[in-house]
This record gives structure tokens, C-alpha cells and sequence, in this order.
């Protein structure tokens, strides 16, 4: 039994590698094994990126900092290489600055702050700075859009009866759909001169509100959400009501700040960051984490050997992906116990697992309504398109093409009925869907509809057992925190690759067995 | 990667080839088994496993993996290889009348096809009989499939040119396209079965053969043979040809559903020249476990369909016996004695399995 022993070993082996990396992870720089034992934790780190000139040459870039953070000291850190790196304070604000001397190519810059959850959100009202009191600017506006802005202010200022109920009902105004007139032109205008809405109106309404005698500027915020990939910053509006400066939303002009849900990280009207000398092209993104390990683990962590630490040495725009990642093993395992010791029988081997992914992104309930929904209509279309007799790649694509169309279809009739998950299927993949009507619709030509019905209800069965396994928190935290705990995944996914006992479906299959 | 048993996604591992582990099955008849409230739905493990009956995992990790080569599957995944070997071999398999291998030749199909009423076109990667087109007859510019149904030139070059596009083989790939001699059943067989042509198929390991069947179409199948879609599984005797058993749907019958005659009892033409195919079949693959399957032509006689490397396990049931009980011993026999000859492996198997 050479090839028991030899099978053994590596599972130990294994086993032992897995398991030590975690203990001593645990031991040692004290991760707690257990997720939600702590105090959630968020994470926002601020990205620069710029391109140097390709000969190298003076770059110098400059990040201006929350306050708050500082003034608490909770946990911050930046990271970069090649940098001089000092924190400057000007007036209660705080900059980070970078500088070198010679550097070229593609930069990054990183920024990392970290603080429990329900600290202030920064955005409270604060005395101003620097002796005197603020003055509202006049924003020089002329012509057709003074008068109209000068209108649009009077209405809003008759109606109101100090700066705060001014800012509400002016960014109302000036976020309403059917908008007047004179809202209208002012916001063409504003967004011919600074692009997209979501920087025009906070200009517009920064610029009608000094035109009202209230002082106000521009800050930035960071919103509280895990989305996929970086976020721009959030342009908040910060005013000023005869005692304090205040921030608000421009999107949400009723309420204060909701410390859970936005951070403000920049305020008193200086510029969020710039990069100076031999660069160009430069940009910020945040990127931000729900973390359930304090930072001072983290950084325990970071700071290990290469084997150790694996993917907590990258910042975290790059670590966001591998939340993502570190879970399709773990699909793939639920598949393999499904086929192998259930004996689920599904439409190809790793179909369920990509659509489970798709459902890591959808509700699960709309998400199978979505994919039910468009499997019967894309088959009712190809089995009018069998008519055509047409060959087999066309055909293929003719059904991806039908599937976008479907997709289309269904998100706006969604969002007409007020459903607004459909919006979300962009991501849904739909060459699987596509390959999915092809291939059903075949098994349901050969094998008659039961069996095709049976494989795609099998399919789905088992996608959305492997979504509820990768959507349990705890495995999220295991899988993320020790992904070394994949090596003994391993060794249990090879351990049943030797498995030669029955599957639950035979015990069905031979229960009328007897022998002759 | 289709779900039919047969096609069980292939794992790539290497495993040495191992004798039989310690889960030997006694040769010794079980104990009457005492019916309890479970087996309405399932048989335990180890009532199955006291049976002797082969899982799919069983099949895979102990005699698929460590005795078929991954190299030698495309040698009968395609039947246009297997054919040409089988040729070489002098054995009878249905002529080839033509091999559609590019999109000029659907288009001329009708060339191939000549002035011939009947025919069959089939892909040479196809699995489980997938894709496969039967021709009975011709009425003027008609097609007639078995089922009476009709097909006109345009369908059958539209057919032909799914086969091209790898609509039927394994994994998508391309594929070439076969028409060959329809073989016109013999009588004993097409009495048993409704419409479609019934076929036989022997499993065997390392040149033994273990266990045959013969599968028949009933209404319900719609000419298919196979079991899971309501075709009926008829246990034959290794050792006469004779059927000794039949089920539907997992029930023993004695009789076919639609036709009612007796379908317990026959005895196969040609048995001894069966066998003999069936076992040239493993030594001209080199394949250690494969299933052969044969139909009986009026005429010619025994004619070697295709071979199968991936033999599924409905074939236990057909025979009321679990396929551990006969590969076992033959794997026994195949260690002890590693240079027999084939009408030794041909006698041993008929004296040992024989039905008593």
C-alpha cells in the first residue's frame, strides 16, 4: 500500500504546514481565531498615483490628513519607498508630505488609517481657525447665471431662516429632478465647467451659498462601504453658521453626517492632495475595508517573513480582490463533496461555482429569480432560434446576445418596480448563462426535459449551498485571516479524491438492489 | 464534460495500480436481507457494499484510474480510430460508407450518401449516444428516422454540420462526422424491443470478460437504450448467451413492457464470436477496464459498435449482482496468472461467472 503511505504523508504534511502557520499566527501575533470577538474595525486607505517623468526627476506630493485622526492618535501609517516622509501641521489641519529627489515611472503613494467603528465621523461642527470670522466670496458669477442664481438664492432664503435651513433648501433646489429654470441653466453651466454631477453640484451649491452671505467650501469624505475596487472621494459641503463650520452631505442635505456610513477626512477648503514637479496624471482612490483585526496585529503581521504574512504585506486596494479570491477554493470544495459524496449531478464541473460568485454580488433572492428568469426566456428563444438551423458558434453568440438584451430588460423593469438589486446583475456572467441555455437546451432535446431540468436545478442547488458557505462570516474570516488554512483544505480535498465509498445518490439509486 | 456516469469528469491524477484492498467482497451469498422502514429509500453503505455493488467513485479510484492510461482514451473516444484498429484487426464492424470532415462535405452530403435508403450518421467523438441520426428508408426527397418521423436533405446537412462544430463530442471539440452501414438487427433481438435496435454490451477487466448485458428500447425510451430514460437492462449468462434477468427502472420483469413477450430466457445468436470481439477489443486498446458494445446484425452477425472506457454501472443492476463479486476475481486471476492467453481469460470467465 505504497501509494496509501505516500498519500498519507502528504496530507500530514500538509496538515502540519496549514495548521502551524495558523497556530503561531494565533499564538504568537495573537489573530483571534474566532471572527466578531472583537470590535469591528474599518480600514481606509488613501492611494496616490501619479506617473513620474521616465528620466526621474523632483516629485513631491502632498496628502492632506483627518484631523481627527491625528488629534486621537488612532492607528495610521503610510507606505511608500524612496520617500522623505513628515507630517506638517498648518492651522489645526494636518498634510502628509512625500519627496524624493529622483524617481520615474509609475508611482504609488499609501495612506492607511484605522479606527474603530462609531468614532465621530469628523464632520462635526467646529470653531474657525485662524482668528476673525470667515467671509462669504463673492463667486463672480455674471449675466444670465447671476440673475439666475441670484433667484434661485432669494427663493430659498424666503423660506428659510438661518444657514442651516438655507443649505437644506438650496441643495434641495438644486437636487430636485424637475428643477426650475433657472436651476437648470445653472447646472448645464456648472457641469460644462467642472465635469460630472456629482462635482457640479457641490460647486453650485458652494457658490450659491456665499452668494447668500453664507461662508462655505468644499470637503471631502470617504464613504463607509466595501465596494469592489477603489472609490473617488465624496465631495461634502462644509458652511459655516455664524459659530461653527459644519458638514454636510450635499446628496442628504437634511441630515448630519452618520458617522457609520461616511468619514470626513478632509475639511477647511484646502486642496484634498497634489502632487508636484515632474509628474502628471496623478489621482486619488480610497479604498476601504471592514477589518476585524486590530491594527496592531496588522501590522505584527505585515511586518513577518514573506511565508507569514502572505497577502497582508499588499495595501489594500490589492487585498480588497483577495477577499474574493480566497473564496473560490472554498466553492470549489463544497462542489467536490457535493459530486463526489452526494452525488449531485451538475452541468459541468465548476459552472455552480462561478455562480455562486455571481451571487456573492446579487441578494440571493433576486439574484435566482434574475438567473431563473432569464434561463426560461433564453430558452424559449433558442428553441426559436433551432428553427433556424443555424451553426453551433453563432448560435452560441446569438444566445449571449439574447442574454444581454434579457439582462437589460429585466434590470429596467426592475427599477421601475422599484427593485433596485436587478441594477446590480451588470457583473452576472453571462457567457455561463449563455453556455447554460446552449447546453440545456441540448440535454433537453437528448435526454428529455426532467433530466435537463434536473442538471440545471442541480447546478443551481449546489451554487447556492457553496454561496451559503462562502457568505458564513466566520469562514470569511478564516479564509481571509488564514489562508494558510487552504493547505489543509487541500489536504482534505486529496483525501477525498481517494474516496471510493458510495455517494448518498447510489443509496438511492440501489435501493431496489438484490441479488439474483 | 457531460453528467452522464460514463463521462464522470476525469481526474488527472496518477495512481499506481494497487491489488485489491481489504475490502474484499466474501464470495459467499449474503444473509436474506430483512426489510427495514429505510429501504424505501435507501440501501446502507454496508448492505451495499456486502452486495459487492461498484460505486462511481469505486469504479474511478480502483479500476478506471490506475488500469486505463489516459493516453489510450482518445484511441476509443474516437470512433473513427477505434474503427480503423478493429479493421486492422479483421474484426466486423459496420462498413463506413463515407467521413464528413469539413463543411464541403456536409455540403455535399448528398454525394456521400449516393442513392443509399438507409443509414446512419453519427460523430466520432460522440458519448452515450449523442447526436447520433438513424435512416430507415427514403420517400422521394424523405428522410424516415425510425420513429416515423420525416427529415429532409437540409436537416441531415444541418446535423452534419453540429457534428463539425463539436456540438456532440466531449469537451466541444471539433469532430468529424461518420455514416455507416444501419445494421438490421436480428430477429431474436428485434422481437424484444420496441423500435430501437437493442445492443449488447460486455464489461471486461484485463481481457476478462465480467458481466453483459443487453439493453432494449421500450415506448417510453423512444428508441434510446438507455436504462435511466426507461430502456430495459437484461442480465446475460457469460457462459451460454443466454438472458437470465431483466429490469425496468430498477424493478425486476419477465416480460418486455410494451410488447409483453418473455424477455427471460433468450438465448443470443453467436455468443462464442461476441466474446471474441470483446476481448480482441482489449487487446487491440491496451485498455485494462472498458465496456464493448456489439449488436447482431441478420446478416453479417456480430458487428463491433464502439468501445467505451468509461463503462457505467447500470449493468449491476440488469444482472442482480454487484459487479465487485466478478472484478474482484478476475483481478485476482489477472495477478496470478498474467500470461493467459485469450480463450484461457474467455474459459475462465465463462466457468467462473457462469449463472448456476
Amino acid at each position: 500500500m505504497a501509494s496509501r503511505v505516500k498519500l498519507l504523508l502528504v496530507v500530514l504534511f500538509l496538515t502540519a504546514i496549514g495548521g502551524g502557520i495558523a497556530a503561531y499566527k494565533h499564538v504568537r501575533l495573537g489573530l483571534p481565531l474566532k471572527a466578531g470577538t472583537l470590535p469591528e474595525q474599518w480600514l481606509v486607505e488613501a492611494k496616490i498615483t501619479f506617473m513620474a517623468s521616465p528620466e526621474g526627476g523632483k516629485v513631491s506630493a502632498r496628502l492632506s490628513l483627518p484631523a481627527a485622526a491625528v488629534d486621537e492618535g488612532i492607528g495610521q501609517e503610510s507606505g511608500s519607498v524612496g520617500y522623505n516622509y513628515y507630517v506638517e501641521k498648518d492651522r489645526g489641519e494636518y498634510a502628509a508630505i512625500w519627496a524624493s529627489e529622483k524617481q520615474s515611472g509609475n508611482q504609488a503613494i499609501y495612506y492607511r488609517v484605522s479606527f474603530p467603528k462609531l468614532l465621530k465621523s469628523g464632520g462635526e461642527p467646529m470653531p474657525h481657525s485662524g482668528g476673525g470670522l470667515p467671509v462669504a466670496e463673492d463667486p463672480g458669477l455674471s449675466g444670465a447665471s447671476e440673475n439666475a442664481a441670484k433667484r434661485v438664492v432669494q427663493r430659498a432664503k424666503s423660506v428659510s431662516a438661518d444657514p442651516n435651513s438655507l443649505f437644506v433648501s438650496l441643495f434641495t433646489a438644486i437636487n430636485a429632478i424637475d428643477a426650475s429654470q433657472e436651476v437648470g441653466v445653472l447646472r448645464k453651466q456648472y457641469e460644462g465647467e467642472v465635469g460630472g454631477r456629482s462635482s457640479a453640484i457641490p460647486a453650485l451649491g458652494i457658490d450659491l451659498l456665499n452668494l447668500a452671505g453664507v461662508p462655505a467650501r468644499l470637503a471631502y469624505g470617504v464613504r463607509l462601504e466595501e465596494a469592489r475596487g477603489g472609490q473617488q472621494p465624496t465631495r461634502l459641503v462644509e458652511y459655516y453658521d455664524g459659530a461653527d463650520w459644519k458638514v454636510r452631505d450635499p446628496d442628504e442635505p437634511a441630515s448630519t453626517l452618520d458617522p457609520e456610513k461616511i468619514f470626513v477626512w478632509n475639511r477647511g477648503g484646502g486642496a484634498l492632495f497634489e502632487v508636484n514637479g515632474d509628474a502628471e496624471a496623478s489621482q486619488l482612490t480610497f479604498t476601504v475595508i471592514r477589518d476585524l483585526v486590530p491594527l496592531t496585529e496588522l501590522t505584527n503581521l505585515r511586518d513577518s517573513p514573506l511565508l507569514i504574512s502572505t497577502i497582508f504585506g499588499l495595501p489594500a486596494s490589492e487585498q480588497a480582490v483577495f477577499r474574493y479570491v480566497v473564496l473560490i477554493p472554498l466553492g470549489a470544495f463544497v462542489v467536490v463533496v457535493m459530486r463526489n459524496i452526494i452525488g449531485v449531478s451538475t452541468l459541468g464541473t465548476f459552472m455552480p461555482v462561478l455562480l455562486a460568485l455571481a451571487l456573492l454580488e446579487i441578494p440571493l433572492d433576486s439574484g435566482l429569480i434574475m438567473f431563473t428568469v432569464i434561463i426560461a426566456a433564453g430558452l424559449w428563444f433558442r428553441f426559436l432560434l433551432s428553427r433556424l438551423n443555424m451553426l453551433v458558434v453563432p448560435r452560441v453568440a446569438a444566445c449571449v446576445v439574447i442574454v444581454t438584451l434579457l439582462m437589460m430588460v429585466l434590470s429596467v423593469v426592475s427599477y421601475k418596480l422599484g427593485i433596485r438589486d436587478g441594477l446590480q446583475i451588470t457583473l452576472f456572467p453571462m457567457i455561463i448563462l449563455a453556455w447554460t441555455i446552449e447546453r440545456m437546451s441540448l440535454i433537453w432535446e437528448e435526454e428529455g426535459k426532467r433530466s435537463a431540468i434536473m442538471q440545471v436545478g442541480g447546478s443551481l442547488f449546489v451554487a447556492v449551498i457553496a454561496y451559503l458557505f462562502m457568505s458564513i462570516r466566520q469562514v470569511q474570516y478564516l479564509a481571509f485571516y488564514f489562508p494558510e488554512m487552504l493547505l489543509v483544505l487541500l489536504a482534505v480535498i486529496i483525501l477525498i479524491g481517494r474516496y471510493t465509498g458510495y455517494r448518498l445518490s447510489e443509496l438511492m439509486r440501489f435501493r431496489d438492489f438484490k441479488e439474483a | 464534460m457531460t453528467t452522464d456516469d460514463r463521462q464522470e469528469e476525469k481526474a488527472s491524477e496518477a495512481v499506481s495500480p494497487q491489488p485489491a484492498g481489504p475490502l474484499s467482497v466474501a464470495s459467499k451469498p449474503t444473509a436474506p436481507v430483512v426489510r427495514r422502514w429505510w429501504h424505501r429509500w435507501i440501501r446502507t453503505p454496508s448492505e451495499l457494499r456486502a452486495m459487492g455493488v461498484v460505486g462511481i467513485n469505486m469504479r474511478n479510484a480502483r479500476f478506471l484510474l490506475p488500469n486505463n492510461p489516459r493516453k489510450l482514451y482518445d484511441l476509443v473516444d474516437n470512433k473513427l480510430r477505434t474503427k480503423q484498429l478493429a479493421v486492422e484487426k479483421e474484426m466486423a464492424v459496420p462498413e463506413t460508407y463515407g467521413v464528413i470532415s469539413s463543411p464541403r462535405d456536409a455540403a455535399m452530403i448528398h454525394r456521400l450518401l449516393g442513392n443509399r435508403d438507409s443509414f446512419v450518421i453519427k460523430p466520432a467523438r460522440g458519448s452515450g449516444g449523442k447526436g447520433v441520426l438513424v435512416i430507415v428508408a427514403r420517400e422521394g426527397d424523405w428522410f424516415i428516422k425510425p420513429s416515423g418521423s420525416r427529415l429532409s436533405l437540409d436537416e441531415i446537412r444541418h446535423h452534419c454540420s453540429n457534428i463539425l462544430a463539436g456540438l456532440f463530442s466531449l469537451g466541444g471539440k471539433r469532430d468529424v462526422g461518420l455514416i455507416e452501414y444501419r445494421v438490421h438487427p436480428a430477429r431474436v433481438l428485434t422481437e424484444i424491443s420496441f423500435q430501437g435496435a437493442p445492443d449488447i454490451r460486455v464489461v471486461m477487466l484485463h481481457g476478462y470478460p465480467v458481466m453483459a448485458m443487453l439493453r432494449a428500447a421500450t415506448r417510453e425510451s423512444d428508441g434510446r437504450a438507455n436504462l435511466h430514460q426507461g430502456a430495459i437492462g437484461i442480465g446475460i449468462d457469460l457462459a451460454t448467451g443466454r438472458t437470465i434477468r431483466a429490469v425496468h427502472h430498477g424493478h425486476p420483469i419477465e416480460r418486455h413492457p410494451d410488447l409483453k413477450v418473455p424477455v427471460v430466457g433468450v438465448q443470443l445468436p453467436h455468443w462464442d464470436a461476441i466474446l471474441d470481439i470483446a476481448v480482441t477489443c482489449h487487446e487491440m486498446t491496451g485498455l485494462g477496464y472498458l465496456g464493448v458494445d456489439v449488436m447482431i446484425d441478420e446478416e453479417k452477425g456480430p458487428l463491433m459498435i464502439e468501445v467505451n472506457a468509461r463503462p457505467g454501472l447500470a449493468i449491476q443492476l440488469a444482472n442482480g449482482v454487484g459487479l465487485l463479486r466478478r472484478l474482484e476475481p478476475a483481478l485476482n486471476r489477472h495477478v496470478s496468472h498474467p500470461h493467459d492467453s485469450r480463450e484461457q481469460k474467455i474459459d475462465f470467465s465463462r466457468r467462473t461467472f457462469a449463472a448456476s
